[in-house]
């Protein structure tokens, strides 16, 4: 797939964002449709070959969770979720239900294309990885069938904890986890919602893995929201 | 006092004429020359009649005794006297004595205890009327007149019942019963004094001049104080103790009811409250975002497609900026409103600092991508409770004050250190300093820096106070001062615990 044949569905009401979308893909070379409701979009989704949607969570017609919901029924396409900065919950909830990545309003054309290609890269990667025994991103290797870690091609002493957060991690690379996710995914789903023990478990990490743990390499917070680990 | 003496002048006769017409059968027997017995039985008949209609055991036992010395005087040889021939009538007399003054005793117990029984349910049926009227009671007026209601039913009396509001202080009006059973609404005098009295006191009831006070307690605080006159309070029995007992135990129940039932209603007020305003806040800042992410987009991409030396690049970079001070700006005025209402609810959850301090500076490398931020963090983790999302914003705003006073190539530090109950965070620059008479109002809203155009800078003022409120509601501290050797430093607390000492 190369980024001339990506199609691009852009779902946004608002007409001068929705505009400066379409240009900016545009621009980059992608194509796109743009629809300002939820119903037009789905009948565009629906008849269209679309590789990848951008989602405003406020639309008139439709809650934009319910969209997410919908769609993903019948459909693994990426969705990247456009909303405002204080939206956590939703974004979070969004993220839950089965969008890929969010944008915070305002972003810049520089940031919308690179989550993008992060997320058309991470459909196209996971479909190569799955066979893969061993993924990297920078210094930083993970060996899946060794259950090893390897920074700058030194094997690291990371406990069985540490461990599956960053396989969880490299699995999803580029995708903003939330943190109830990893909680139920590391922890199990009787643990609850307690969040004192992940912060710690990442610093941990971070510790082995991250020169300044204040100024990450490998792992960002998404604040209020969750973790991502970069992809290049 | 006169029905006593009405009661005694009815009992006597009762005697007179019960004994008399005992006597008078017994003649008629011994004229028709029956057994003496019979005339032994009538007598105790006549004994035991009497028991059962007057009050008390005295009646009882003294016809016992006038019956013995009738029968004596008038049907044992010798007549008419008090002697006896026949010394077998002595165990006559005493079988006659004892059976009379037992059945007296029994007669007399048995229906003090069929009265007491009336008296019980008499109070349950009371009772249980007043339980039913105060649960359709639907506020403190009501309860307080169906409570002076049952309580002028028991102790017949003019009562008042005082109510006393959630802090304890008594209310400035009171429900009163008059004599003729009319209910009336007086202020209340000595409110304070009242307060005062009720606070300092041990005991089920407070004695005044005046009145009998009883105060009416709940699980947690005094609800009420029922008030008696003090002639009435003095004669007051036991079982009338029990029932305004019950009563106030019942009114009690009644009140702290409506109590839960108010705040119920008043915290669904909250919440529906705490909605709209959050539902306000959200579609405000989404409609002014929208169009400024639009305009961001557009001058962005303008100056993609302009050259760096053609003036429409400047200007298209103008708006861009002044989009985004515009931007910084609403999310600071949305920030301070919510935390200024005191209503902000802070999603407050254990967060590693580092995570915090690299979410600011994420923001601060988008506004503003060659200035370098220098950052020390202990080797340790430093896990507090906070709204990471508002503790971020603290953190930027001090950095983007900091990179405001400060020439760009000058040092901007982060550090952050652990006290044993508190983080501090500390974020230092080589700037300007702050001037000593800016120093005290720094934090305060809308305050700018003095001697400069207020639009040189761009500031409302508003980024200090800001993080001063963010601060507060975590229970930390925040304050500024200048550093040896030039710029200044402002450090703010947080504690570990999550709540402040």
């Amino acid at each position: 797939m190369t980024e001339q044949s990506i199609t691009v569905l852009i779902v946004e009401d608002d007409i001068q964002i929705r505009n400066f979308i379409a240009y900016t893909l545009r621009q980059e070379g992608f194509s796109c449709f743009a629809e300002g409701s939820a119903q037009s979009a789905m009948s565009v989704l629906v008849t269209q070959k679309i590789d990848l949607m951008l989602l405003d969570l406020g639309l008139p017609d439709f809650d934009g969770m319910e969209v997410i919901k919908k769609v993903r029924t019948w459909s693994e396409i990426p969705i990247i979720v456009v909303s405002a900065r204080d939206q956590d919950r939703e974004k979070a909830g969004a993220l839950d239900a089965g969008a890929d990545d969010y944008l915070t309003k305002p972003f810049s054309a520089t940031e919308l294309t690179a989550r993008i290609r992060v997320a058309i890269r991470h459909i196209q990667m996971s479909a190569r990885n799955k066979a893969q025994p061993e993924l990297s991103v920078g210094d930083l290797v993970i060996n899946l069938e060794q259950r090893q870690v390897f920074l700058k091609g030194e094997a690291l002493h990371i406990t069985p904890l540490e461990y599956s957060l960053l396989s969880l991690l490299f699995k999803n690379a580029g995708k903003v986890l939330t943190t109830q996710y990893i909680i139920r995914e590391i922890y199990g789903v009787g643990y609850g919602t307690d969040t004192q023990a992940l912060r710690a478990l990442m610093a941990g990490l971070r510790r082995k893995i991250e020169p300044v743990p204040a100024k990450p390499r490998y792992i960002l917070t998404e604040i209020g929201v969750g973790y991502r680990l970069v992809s290049e | 006092m006169k029905q006593k003496k009405l009661y005694v002048f009815r009992d006597i006769g009762l005697v007179t004429v019960l004994l008399a017409l005992a006597t008078a059968i017994g003649a008629v027997f011994q004229y028709f020359d029956f057994h003496q017995t019979n005339v032994v039985v009538v007598y105790i008949l006549s004994v035991l009649l009497i028991s059962r209609f007057t009050r008390g055991y005295f009646f009882g036992i003294l016809a016992s005794v006038i019956s013995l010395l009738l029968f004596n005087w008038f049907f044992t040889e010798p007549y008419f006297t008090l002697k006896v021939n026949d010394m077998t009538y002595s165990i006559t007399f005493a079988i006659m004595t004892l059976t009379s003054i037992l059945t007296s005793a029994l007669t007399t117990k048995v229906k003090k205890a069929a009265e007491d029984a009336k008296e019980r349910e008499n109070q349950s049926n009371a009772l249980y009327q007043l339980t039913n009227h105060l649960t359709d009671a639907e506020d403190v007026n009501a309860i307080a007149e169906i409570t002076v209601k049952s309580v002028s039913e028991v102790l017949v009396c003019p009562c008042a019942f005082i109510p006393f509001d959630e802090k304890g202080v008594p209310e400035s009006v009171f429900v009163q019963i008059k004599e003729d059973g009319g209910i009336v609404r007086r202020e209340l005098r000595g409110a304070d004094e009242l307060q005062r009295r009720m606070e300092q006191l041990h005991e089920s009831v407070e004695i005044t001049d005046r009145d009998y006070d009883f105060p009416i307690y709940g699980k947690s605080s005094i609800l009420a104080v029922l008030r008696i006159p003090k002639d009435v309070g003095e004669k007051i029995s036991a079982s009338q103790t029990r029932m305004l007992h019950s009563i106030m135990e019942s009114a009690a129940l009644a009140l702290e009811r409506l109590r839960s039932l108010q705040a119920q209603a008043k915290s669904n007020e909250e919440t529906t409250q705490e909605r709209y305003r959050a539902n306000l806040l959200r579609s405000i800042s989404h409609d002014i975002r929208t169009p400024l992410s639009g305009m961001m987009g557009t001058s962005e991409i303008l100056m993609s497609k302009t050259d760096k030396d053609d003036p429409r690049y400047g200007m298209a970079m103008d708006i861009y900026t002044d989009a985004l001070w515009l931007h910084g700006l609403v999310e600071n005025i949305l920030n301070l409103t919510k935390i200024q209402d005191g209503k902000l609810v802070l999603n407050k959850q254990p967060e590693a600092v580092e995570e915090v301090i690299e979410a600011a500076l994420a923001v601060m490398e988008k506004r503003m991508p060659d200035r370098s931020i220098q950052v020390e963090m202990p080797d340790s983790v430093v896990i507090a409770p906070m709204d990471a999302k508002l503790i971020s914003q603290v953190i930027v705003n001090l950095l983007d004050n900091a990179s405001k006073h400060t020439p760009s190539d000058a040092e901007i530090s982060i550090s952050v250190s652990v006290g044993e109950k508190n983080v501090y965070i500390t974020v230092s620059d080589r700037g300007c300093g702050i001037s000593e008479s800016d120093l005290p109002y720094i934090f305060q809203k809308f305050y700018t820096t003095a001697g400069r155009s207020p639009d040189s800078k761009r500031g409302v003022g508003l980024g200090l106070a800001i993080c001063q409120s963010i601060v507060d509601a975590h229970g930390g501290k925040i304050k500024a001062e200048n550093r040896e050797g030039g710029g200044a430093s402002f450090i703010f607390t947080l504690p570990i615990g999550g709540e402040s000492e």
